[in-house]
């Protein structure tokens, strides 16, 4: 019946269906109004500002001068043979391949352990939350200091009788000081978000699993692990994507140096823009920053969504 | 299971319920041990930052690791505040957290109060837009958004610092899921006694959605607070520089002036302890739906 109905439906129901849109807007305007600012602003300053990142990216541009000639796809090229920017991609991955793992299993055994204490949760709460909310440029002007020859860290290791290095002057220690500070100065807020994650998986597994006989350690991975899985993938792609674009630590504590062996993807992409105007070039090198992080992001949530979900 | 239940002797029961007491209270005692390790690596740092900055010249090159200033001095404060100009620096921070705080808890309120109860054509597709620019990366947006702002001659200006800050995609989304739990009768008395959309969001929504206005606030002003790579991009005269900005040039000197560099960093602190001490519950609150909503 509905099936010979049909033929002389669409040009009915297009035309009430206009009608209706249009009853709807005279009632709805406003909503168009209220969204506006927001609106005008997320254009301009995302999607104007990608479409305008990709166009310059092929073209040679700087601000001043006002010849802006096309070069196709030069600007890629010139980044892919690039020892800086090859030096620079390098470091980033091992930051990233170091960090994100090592945050996420500090911040996790935190989260557990603290979870099994009773006196001072709260206090081991607020304290290991202080380098989250302190400015990245305080914490990283600190450790400049602490990693003095002289200075706290050093003074630390002396007394376990080791010889600390020159951290931020030395190729070889330089990057992984960065990656210490920045471990450190991020546990704490990942620890919150796994504690909010164990608070909501219900107490009953655990008393099921003890009445079964599981131990700690059995406990651990056949229940928690399984149920805390939205807090990791979180925890994971975030991470991953904000160390991927690592700059503000590097940029206060080594410049990049010494020898270029803390130059990071970022830092190379302000040097270009910012230092030499090759706006078009840096953007070149964001856009290949972006395709990497992408790449990782997609990757990471395939293989975390394909597992079965317990 | 059914062994220790069919053992004989209860003494070897005893024994092993003893035993493993005590491995449970040994465990507890390395945690405890393990995370004051931890808590002390995190306090230190900043204690020293809060004793150096009292210290005198003299007392803080000989002893820079002791944590009671001999005898305490205010005069790096002097020293940050005149000749390391932290007093420009903290008004200028003052003022571009103030204005992006209201301006944009203001717009993303409305975008999320039109979003959750408006049923404008078009709602949902423009609502995936907004939300879609939460996965782009700064990195790539930071180049052209310098070029637009310097094509719209706001280089070196205070608009061109706050002004990319006045909406945020995470805010609409934060704010449209709590109004979305509001409940709609609220709303239709207010209508009944003649409210317009704007009546009903400024003198309904608005004072319902406190806890999420103050939460999205406490983000908004710690970002904006410890901001660091837009102003130091857009700006070039330090008499419009942020403390973020105004502390990493303490550093371009040089020698690095360290006590000053304390007295800055416990000056820039000090509102985020204040935040933190206040707002505690929303801060974890907020993060702590930002990770399950993941």
């Amino acid at each position: 019946m509905t099936t010979l109905a049909q033929p002389s439906q669409p040009v009915q129901s297009r035309a009430s269906r206009q009608r209706e849109l249009w009853r709807r807007f005279r009632k709805t305007w406003p909503g168009y109004l209220f969204i506006s600012p927001a609106g005008l602003l997320i254009t301009v300053f995302s999607y104007i500002a990608i479409i305008f990142s990709l166009y310059i990216s092929f073209h040679q541009y700087d601000i001043i001068s006002e010849a802006r000639p096309f070069e196709g796809l030069e600007n890629y090229t010139r980044a892919l043979s690039d020892k800086l920017v090859r030096i620079s991609f390098r470091n980033t991955f091992i930051y990233v391949i170091v960090i994100v793992p090592s945050i996420t299993i500090i911040s996790l055994l935190l989260a557990v352990l603290g979870n099994q204490v009773r006196r001072g949760r709260a206090l081991f709460r607020t304290v290991f939350f202080i380098p989250t909310i302190t400015p990245i440029v305080v914490t990283s002007m600190l450790w400049v200091w602490l990693y003095e020859p002289t200075g706290g860290i050093n003074r630390l290791l002396e007394m376990i009788n080791i010889e600390g290095p020159n951290w931020l002057f030395n190729p070889a220690t330089a990057l992984p000081a960065i990656m210490i500070m920045t471990i450190w100065g991020a546990v704490g807020y990942y620890m919150i978000i796994f504690l909010a994650g164990l608070a909501e998986i219900p107490e009953v597994f655990y008393e099921a699993a003890k009445v079964d006989g599981a131990g700690r350690w059995h406990t651990f991975w056949s229940i928690t692990i399984p149920l805390l899985r939205n807090s990791l993938i979180f925890a994971f792609v975030t991470l991953t994507i904000a160390a991927f674009q690592v700059f503000t630590q590097v940029f206060i504590m080594t410049q990049g140096g010494p020898m270029n062996s803390t130059q990071t993807v970022q830092m190379v992409v302000y040097h270009y823009a910012f230092q030499r105007f090759e706006m078009g070039y840096a953007s070149a090198i964001s856009w290949l920053l972006f395709g990497v992080i992408f790449f990782f992001s997609a990757l990471q949530l395939k293989l975390f969504i394909s597992r079965e979900l317990y | 299971m059914a062994r220790t239940l069919s053992s004989p002797g209860s003494g070897e029961r005893e024994q092993s319920k003893l035993l493993l007491a005590a491995t449970r209270r040994s465990f507890i005692i390395i945690v405890y041990v393990l995370l004051i390790a931890l808590a002390f690596s995190m306090i230190f740092p900043y204690l020293w930052m809060l004793a150096n900055s009292f210290k005198s010249r003299t007392d803080f090159f000989t002893n820079p690791y002791s944590v009671i200033p001999m005898p305490p001095t205010l005069s790096t404060y002097y020293d940050a505040l005149t000749i390391g100009r932290m007093g420009v620096y903290l008004g200028n921070s003052i003022l571009y957290a103030a204005a992006v705080l209201i301006v944009q808890l203001l717009i993303d309120s409305l975008a999320a109060y039109s979003f959750a109860r408006v049923d404008f054509p078009g709602r949902e597709t423009l609502f995936l837009a907004v939300l879609a620019t939460l996965m782009l990366p700064g990195s790539v947006t930071l180049i052209p958004t310098f070029l637009i702002a310097h094509g719209l001659g706001l280089t070196n200006t205070f608009t061109g610092v706050v002004l990319p800050g006045f909406a945020g995609a995470f805010g609409i989304f934060l704010l449209r899921q709590f109004f979305l739990n509001i409940p709609r009768e609220l709303e239709d008395a207010a209508r009944i006694d003649g409210s317009g959309f704007f009546g009903t969001y400024w003198r309904i929504m608005l004072p319902l959605a406190k806890p999420a206005m103050v939460t999205l606030g406490v983000f908004i002003f710690l970002n904006e607070w410890s901001s660091f790579v837009w102003p130091l991009i857009i700006l070039s005269d330090w008499k419009k520089y942020p403390v973020t900005v105004g502390i990493a040039l303490f550093r371009d000197v040089n020698q690095i002036n360290w006590p000053a560099v304390f007295a800055g960093s416990t000056i820039v602190s000090f509102p985020i302890v204040i935040l933190f001490v206040l707002a505690q519950e929303y801060i974890i609150g907020g993060i702590s739906l930002s990770g399950l909503k993941g």
